[in-house]
């Protein structure tokens, strides 16, 4: 019997490594397997870089079916789509769909995909639009989870100056509203406001959702020195709050952002272990600088002992996971310019075993600083970190390069070069999407 | 001598009574202490408006007494001229941009018998200052006569207003579509002991702005999907009072004229939408009420025989209210739910207050050289405060700033060719004076790089020319390297949307103006009239607003290069003061010169069209006029008005596919109207109809201008 029990236990485990190893290991857990017809979609902003603020300067999307260097360079003249005035450049992307809560603020929700035609130009098509019920949400200031399999899709913003904090149970389908509510969370003694937004995830091996959010002592902008981060862990089904603990702030003063979840940057990952890791910052010397936390599998509170970002240049700004134990950060040098279009932003590969950090490299050379605090210009698919660089400027102010794709493979480590796109635009965004 | 006194005397009066082809006796008593009496004596001469036309500057110049009886708001009749475009966020009342020859915004100063018109408060605008008071528009393009004494860059636009000599009362009424009533009285009456003068105004608007808004989103009965609807506005009301009563003497030997003023003002507006129509507004309101003291002196052959004087000091008490305190999401049916933030700064409730003392000194002295030179020196004082709090808002921290500008200008204007050549030539020196309370988020308002007392020195100058080459045709230039300092919004901030910028530098342009002008007798009361301009605009220092790296914050940035050429061109057409058509188009090519983003990279959209812009547009205009229908001294007059502007793209026009972009679509507007008036223009009855085909239009993306509307108006004139 004992020998049986050990036979199934080896059957088991064999088939659970079999089911792990199949995954693609980049596989996010919020994020479906794209195999084999994809696209991306490439976002870039005139004048100045975009996100988290409406620029108003113009924002551009191309879709194109590959990134690798033999495709042609993705020209932005009388081409793409100009979705400036009507959508936001923060959105929730699941398959081939966008959701948001659109620019032109028509008072609902919206989901769209883009189209190609025949010639290759591209056009965007709603496919459902549903006006809010009870609880309203502004363009770009909320975060999100997917959960049922993916069919739901929960919203979580907040109210009344940000003293309050709301969620929407969205069909994945139609949009069509399924519950609200309010979340029995109150502010602690001494603060006035939550962040506006917060972060939320859906954690598949506890299956809970996980709410990360931070309490100010006043509402908009504030010093992460006078802030606090809490836990809320949420169940899915109620949506009750099962526990809410605060964070020291020796491990984490702030979240990465907290204003507009993870509509455009990506700041929380999971392994398939079930490790949650969450992008952070803390004031050291009067400086917020960026460290990356974990809550273990099956623990619900940070780790204590571990940081994955140490010895910081500066902020931490979006995390994505690679497989094999490795990570990609994207993060600024303080140094060298704390603006939105700095060129101070560089990419790194973290070892999630030891916190090792190395700039990435093409042909034995960093990969070049870039502007873009509020950009995501990678996206992992298929063992694959696509990675997008700004061209390089000299300083007679003349673009050498063109903006470029650098392709990661994530086993090896070994980069490519990828496509190219027209110069003199700020390129903000890349998109894995399914056809 | 005696002839030449009589003969400019009378230019002097025809200037006040356009186009007056007299037959009759005329009994003249002006500056001149003789009385002549002239019998059957045909006198034809230029209008005070024409002679504008023909001076150096590039001026258009309306005579808004010609048509006042059937006009409800000046800015119809100025955005009819050649070179302007005008566009309107929504109806009477609606906030509104005014461009001249491709510049708008600050860079257009506003003046009211050449006083700044904030002095009236800031709620008093070309859109609600009463109609019948004005007689006439000077819109001067580029290059400003130093004599404003002002900072504009881009032009200038001079109300002038009726300055009668005899008693008289002027009230008109009128009420139209969309709940529209207006109400005008202005008169003059003269103590006969005394000899005191005084000169009541009293205008009242109100619109409840209630026009259809078209293919409007609203939810269904379930509220479970959205449906396309036709709804009316729902809050939009908007109510003005002004009232002012001006007092003093005329021809004394002290002074030509001496009055003291005081007015008062309120707005009240509801405010209907954000942006744009789809972020619908239902209870976000702004309250403004002003109160002005003023007096002014003049005084030809002051002191000496050939210096004229001209003085001005005003103060204005101008007292804002925003009230944003109610967390709704609002719907085109005026249904809402609960939201999360306020409704016009999307943040947390506020009852902002702003109270902004102005103080304005204006001195011109006029020396006459020589018959034909003359020297002019002038000076103004523009002294601003900037205080604000939030009765709702306890995290708003107050602040309470002063901005003093003083504009000292010289001007020499020659003549020479019995007058065929003309020339005027100009300094202007500028001093703008901060203090600065505020010290909060110094790294982002530089108020650490900057003096906390601090003056500074700016000098401008200009040139003004014109050649009459033939009766019938003439040939004018004008430069000026203007200065416009920053306005205190720009410079101190507005305290919570938009971050002071004390590092601010002025904007400085040179403008440059061509035009060829003149008109032919036809013969037979034939009379055809022409003119054609261009233009360059070579901005630098561009103030331009952009929003910060925090969500919703604005700060006010210098760019660099803004260059802007174009042209425009007018035809009209008189025959014997019956019929009259006119025909203009303007042509506008702004382009963008920054080379580099402020990141230091090249910019993608350098020498590309400016966006959100029109570009080219023209105006039409057919009016024929009855005399003698019914009764003698009766009139009839049938006018039928045309605009069309073409599209234009809201963001850069090279980038992303033609069908993706938002476009602010194409406009034809055809307004109709017709005036009667009897008993010697004693009693006027108008009716108008605008925008007749009811087509759905736009100046801005996304805000719905009004569709047909009619108005119908009776005006008094007593005389």
């Amino acid at each position: 019997m004992k020998k049986f029990k050990f036979f199934l236990m080896a059957v088991a485990a064999v088939i659970a490594a079999t089911v792990t190893i199949a995954c693609d290991p980049t596989d996010d857990p919020e994020k479906p397997v794209i195999k084999d017809t994809y696209s991306f979609d490439l976002f870039v902003c005139a004048v100045k870089h975009g996100g988290m603020s409406q620029n108003k300067n113009g924002t551009y999307v191309r879709s194109v079916s590959a990134l690798t260097a033999d495709q042609p360079r993705v020209e932005f003249q009388g081409k793409g789509i100009d979705i400036t005035q009507n959508y936001t450049l923060e959105s929730i992307t699941r398959g081939k769909y966008y959701y948001q809560v659109p620019q032109k603020a028509t008072g609902g929700f919206v989901k769209f995909h883009i189209e190609r035609n025949a010639a290759g130009e591209e056009s965007i098509k709603e496919d459902a639009e549903v006006p809010f019920k009870d609880n309203v949400y502004a363009a770009r200031k909320y975060t999100h989870a997917w959960i049922g399999d993916s069919t739901t899709l929960v919203v979580v913003g907040t109210k009344d100056n940000a003293t309050k904090i709301i969620w929407t149970k969205l069909a994945e389908s139609n949009l069509t509203v399924q519950a609200e509510g309010t979340f029995d969370i109150s502010l602690p003694e001494n603060y006035n406001a939550f962040s506006t937004a917060g972060l939320l995830t859906y954690r598949q091996t506890d299956k809970k959702l996980y709410y990360f959010y931070i309490v100010k002592p006043k509402s908009g902008q504030s010093d992460a020195a006078t802030s606090m981060t809490y836990i809320a862990i949420i169940n899915p089904e109620t949506m009750a709050v099962e526990s809410n603990t605060a964070v020291s702030t020796d491990l984490m003063e702030e979240t990465a952002g907290s204003a507009y979840g993870e509509l455009m940057q990506s700041m929380i990952m999971q392994d398939p272990s079930g490790n949650l890791y969450v992008a952070g910052l803390k004031t050291v010397n009067g400086q917020e600088m960026g460290v990356l936390r974990r809550i273990k599998k099956g623990e619900t509170t940070f780790d204590p002992t571990w940081n994955g970002f140490p010895n910081p240049e500066g902020k931490l700004l979006t995390v994505q996971y690679l497989g094999y134990g490795k990570a990609l950060a994207y993060s600024r040098d303080e140094k060298l310019g704390t603006k939105i279009d700095s060129k101070s932003h560089f990419y790194s590969i973290i070892e999630l075993a030891d916190g090792q950090r190395s700039r990435v490299q093409f042909n034995g050379q960093d990969l070049p600083y870039c502007g873009g605090r509020f950009s995501q210009r990678s996206d992992v698919l298929n063992g694959k970190a696509y990675i997008g660089v700004g061209g390089e400027v000299a300083e007679d102010g003349v673009e050498q390069d063109y903006p470029t794709i650098y392709i990661y493979d994530c086993k090896t480590g070994e980069v490519e070069k990828g496509i190219e796109l027209a110069k003199g635009f700020c390129f903000d965004i890349i998109r894995a999407m399914a056809e | 001598m005696k002839l030449s006194r009589i003969v400019v005397s009378l230019l002097c009066f025809v200037g006040f009574c356009a186009g007056l082809q007299a037959q009759d006796t005329l009994l003249f008593k002006g500056a001149l202490s003789d009385t002549l009496t002239l019998q059957n004596a045909t006198v034809t001469a230029k209008t005070r408006t024409q002679q504008l036309k023909e001076e150096a500057y590039s001026v258009n110049a309306l005579n808004i007494n010609e048509i006042v009886s059937t006009l409800n708001s000046v800015t119809t009749a100025v955005d009819r001229t050649s070179g302007i475009r005008i566009r309107e966020e929504g109806g009477v009342g609606s906030d509104f941009d005014l461009s001249i020859n491709g510049l708008s915004g600050n860079a257009i100063r506003y003046f009211l018998d050449g006083m700044p018109l904030d002095a009236k408060g800031s709620g008093i605008t070309l859109a609600n200052l009463p109609v019948n008071l004005i007689e006439r528009v000077e819109i001067y393009k580029g290059v400003i006569p130093a004599a404003f004494g002002s900072d504009a860059l881009g032009g200038a636009i001079n109300i002038v207003t009726n300055r009668r000599h005899r008693n008289y009362l002027d009230f008109s009424a009128g009420a139209g579509s969309f709940h529209t009533a207006k109400t005008d009285l202005n008169a003059q009456y003269t103590l006969p002991r005394s000899g005191l003068i005084f000169r009541p105004v009293l205008s009242v608007n109100y619109s409840k702005n209630d026009y259809i808004m078209r293919d409007v989103k609203v939810r269904n009965e379930e509220h479970t999907a959205f449906v396309i609807k036709d709804l009316p506005r729902f809050h939009d009301d908007y109510r003005s009072l002004f009232g002012q009563l001006e007092a003093g003497v005329a021809d004394r030997s002290w002074a030509d004229a001496f009055f003291v003023s005081a007015s008062l003002s309120r707005i009240d507006k509801d405010i209907q939408t954000g942006a744009t129509q789809s972020h619908v507004i239902g209870m976000a309101e702004r309250h403004t009420q002003s109160f002005n003291v003023a007096a002014r002196y003049e005084k030809a052959h002051f002191l000496t025989e050939n210096l004229s004087l001209r003085a001005s000091v005003s103060h204005t008490s101008d007292h804002s209210l925003v009230i944003d305190t109610t967390y709704r999401r609002y719907y085109w049916d005026g249904t809402y739910i609960d939201g999360s933030y306020s409704e016009i700064r999307g943040r947390g409730k506020t009852l902002r207050h702003t109270v902004r003392p102005l103080t304005v000194v204006r001195t011109n002295a006029d020396y006459a050289l020589a018959p034909g030179h003359g020297l002019s020196l002038n000076y103004l004082l523009n002294r601003s405060g900037n205080r604000q709090w939030d009765d709702w808002d306890d995290e708003y921290v107050p602040s309470n700033d002063v901005l003093a500008k003083h504009v000292i200008g010289l001007s020499y204007d020659q003549s020479f060719l019995n007058g065929r050549l003309s020339n005027v030539f100009f300094a202007k020196g500028y001093i703008n004076h901060l203090k600065v309370g505020q010290s909060e988020l110094s790294s982002t308002t530089g108020a650490n790089d900057v003096p906390s007392d601090d003056t500074q020195f700016y000098p401008g100058y200009g040139v003004g020319s014109r050649f009459r080459m033939t009766e019938a045709l003439s040939l004018k230039g004008s430069f000026e390297h203007s200065i416009r300092l920053p306005v205190v919004r720009e410079l101190l901030g507005n305290g919570s949307t938009v971050y002071a910028n004390l590092t601010l530098k002025p904007e400085v342009s040179d403008n440059f103006n061509l035009g060829l002008f003149g008109s032919h007798d036809l013969g037979s009361g034939h009379l055809l009239s022409y003119e054609v301009n261009g233009y360059i605009r070579l901005v630098d220092n561009f103030i331009q607003a952009t929003i910060y790296e925090t969500q919703g914050m604005m700060q006010y940035v210098n760019v660099a290069a803004v260059h802007i050429m174009g042209g425009d061109a007018e035809v009209r057409y008189d025959w014997a003061g019956k019929l009259h058509l006119a025909l203009n188009a303007s042509y506008d090519d702004s382009r963008d010169r920054r080379k580099y983003t402020q990141a230091g990279d090249l910019s993608v959209t350098y020498m590309n069209r400016t966006p959100n812009r029109p570009w080219v547009w023209c105006n039409a205009e057919a009016a024929y006029t009855f005399r003698n229908l019914i009764a003698g001294g009766d009139r009839l007059r049938l006018c039928c008005d045309y605009r069309w502007v073409h599209w234009f793209y809201l963001t850069w026009a090279a980038y992303g596919s033609a069908s993706s972009k938002s476009k602010v679509p194409t406009q034809h507007l055809t307004d109709l109207s017709a005036l009667y008036a009897w008993a010697g223009g004693r009693y006027n009855l108008s009716l108008e109809c605008l925008n007749l085909f009811n087509a759905l239009a736009f100046d801005n993306y996304m805000l719905q201008k009004p569709g047909r509307a009619f108005f119908l108006k009776f005006r008094l004139f007593l005389q």
